[in-house]
């Protein structure tokens, strides 16, 4: 127990990188999957199988090997990109894959037939988008958008692993010293535990609220 | 920078020296967690409500951790309380108490997602709820978990890749090595991705076919 209120000022510490890094990633991730899933279902045939290859390829590599090649491919291809951003930047990419499946299966969820309805009472596309579409949508959406912020949560913390001294990269650096691996990943764990837990709460809160005339 | 193709060639064997330890740690992966979410699954939807909690608190736990810190937790912990795992073990430890959770979600999705008629209209025609469940609600609820499970398999097989962390030594692991050793990390990490895709699609191919092999026509 010693050891771990020793540690807790440098967990403390990676904790703050974990929170930045996940907090831009699920930012950068949802940008992305919004462009993505607008493409995928309004892009030209074109712009649709450029992003059809795309998920694909997203949804059968690791994404530990995508931030490896990152790591080492792109210094030779004299690209400087600093750690903190480079990890960021492939996070967010990798799983604006999956946001853009829980973007395009909301939006898809939405029968024809509130188009034609909404149509037929005279509304404009932009219109029947906001608050005919949307407005059904984002109920759908909310539950598989928080699941997959909560995988985004946990992803960050392969980051540790090409060096960003995040909550388990401190973590693995104080058992290394101390050889107390249960406190301290048990705090590390804990650390995620509650992030996660927290945002799935969060999210059900928010689906009660949202659905509360529905 | 030139992408040197030809180094494919030379690059494949090296890694495909791993591809033993990632399919079966895969393989082993995948075919525990599924068969451990079916004792995690009757916990949850036990009748007995400390039963059903624990398992919840279970599911909770394991879901919301990183599977990182999983391996991590078990690999070095059992180290440091005098029964050291190997790395293989450790990992697929954490895989299948990650995944099995994972499973055992998927497969109360599929038993909810059968209509509450069916084991009625079982059960009028005089069969026991007991029997009632096994011959109608079960077999339509295991085909409505092979998509679920078929994608999660696909996690299973990406997330074997962390297991290269604890000095397993599969090919994520090899690409790695090779990567330090030779200057041609590009051509390495492409052919890994190749290795990843094909895996995964012969999986989820093989699991598609499943689905339409037990369709119900």
């Amino acid at each position: 127990m010693d050891v771990l209120f020793q540690a807790l000022p440098q967990l403390a510490k990676g904790t703050v990188t974990t929170l930045y890094l996940a907090a831009a990633s699920v930012v950068l991730s949802t940008v992305l999957g919004l462009v993505l899933a607008i493409l995928q279902l309004y892009g030209g045939i074109i712009l649709r199988a450029l992003v059809e290859i795309y998920l694909y390829i997203v949804r059968g590599v690791p994404l530990l090997v995508m931030l490896f090649t990152m790591y080492y491919a792109l210094p030779y291809a004299n690209i400087r990109i600093e750690p903190n951003s480079g990890g960021i930047v492939v996070i967010g990419a990798y799983f604006a894959a999956f946001m853009a499946e829980v973007f395009r299966g909301a939006v898809l969820s939405v029968p024809r037939g509130q188009w034609e309805a909404a149509r037929a009472v005279g509304l404009r596309t932009p219109r029947i988008l906001l608050d005919v579409v949307l407005a059904q949508a984002t109920r759908v959406a909310g539950p598989p958008y928080i699941n997959t912020c909560i995988m985004v949560v946990k992803g960050t913390s392969l980051v540790s692993i090409i060096g960003l001294m995040d909550v388990t990269y401190v973590g693995k650096q104080i058992v290394e010293r101390t050889l107390a691996p249960f406190e301290i990943f048990g705090a590390v764990a804990l650390v995620y535990f509650t992030l996660c837990f927290a945002l799935s709460r969060l999210g059900r809160y928010l689906e009660s609220r949202v659905n509360y005339a529905y | 920078m030139a992408v040197d193709f030809t180094f494919l060639t030379r690059v494949a064997p090296a890694l495909a020296e791993g591809l033993t330890n990632t399919l079966t740690l895969a393989a082993a992966a995948i075919v525990l967690a599924a068969a451990w979410g079916v004792p995690v699954v009757m916990a949850l939807l036990s009748r007995y409500r400390t039963v059903s909690g624990l398992a919840q608190a279970y599911v909770e736990v394991v879901r919301n951790t990183p599977i990182l810190v999983l391996m991590f937790f078990i690999f070095f912990g059992s180290g440091f309380a005098g029964y050291p795992l190997s790395g293989f073990v450790a990992g697929l430890i954490a895989l299948v108490l990650q995944n099995g959770a994972y499973a055992a979600e998927i497969y109360r999705g599929g038993i909810r997602a059968v209509s509450q008629r069916m084991p009625e209209a079982g059960m009028a025609l005089g069969l026991t709820p007991r029997r009632s469940f096994g011959l109608i609600v079960l077999p339509i609820a295991l085909r409505n978990v092979i998509p679920p499970l078929s994608n999660q398999g696909v996690m299973v097989i990406k997330d074997t890749s962390i297991a290269a962390t604890i000095s397993v030594a599969e090919i994520t692991f090899k690409a790695r090595l090779l990567a330090d050793s030779t200057a041609a990390v590009f051509e390495i990490f492409f052919t890994l991705a190749l290795f990843y895709l094909a895996i995964t699609a012969i999986f989820s191919g093989a699991m598609r076919l499943l689905e339409w092999r037990v369709r119900i026509a």
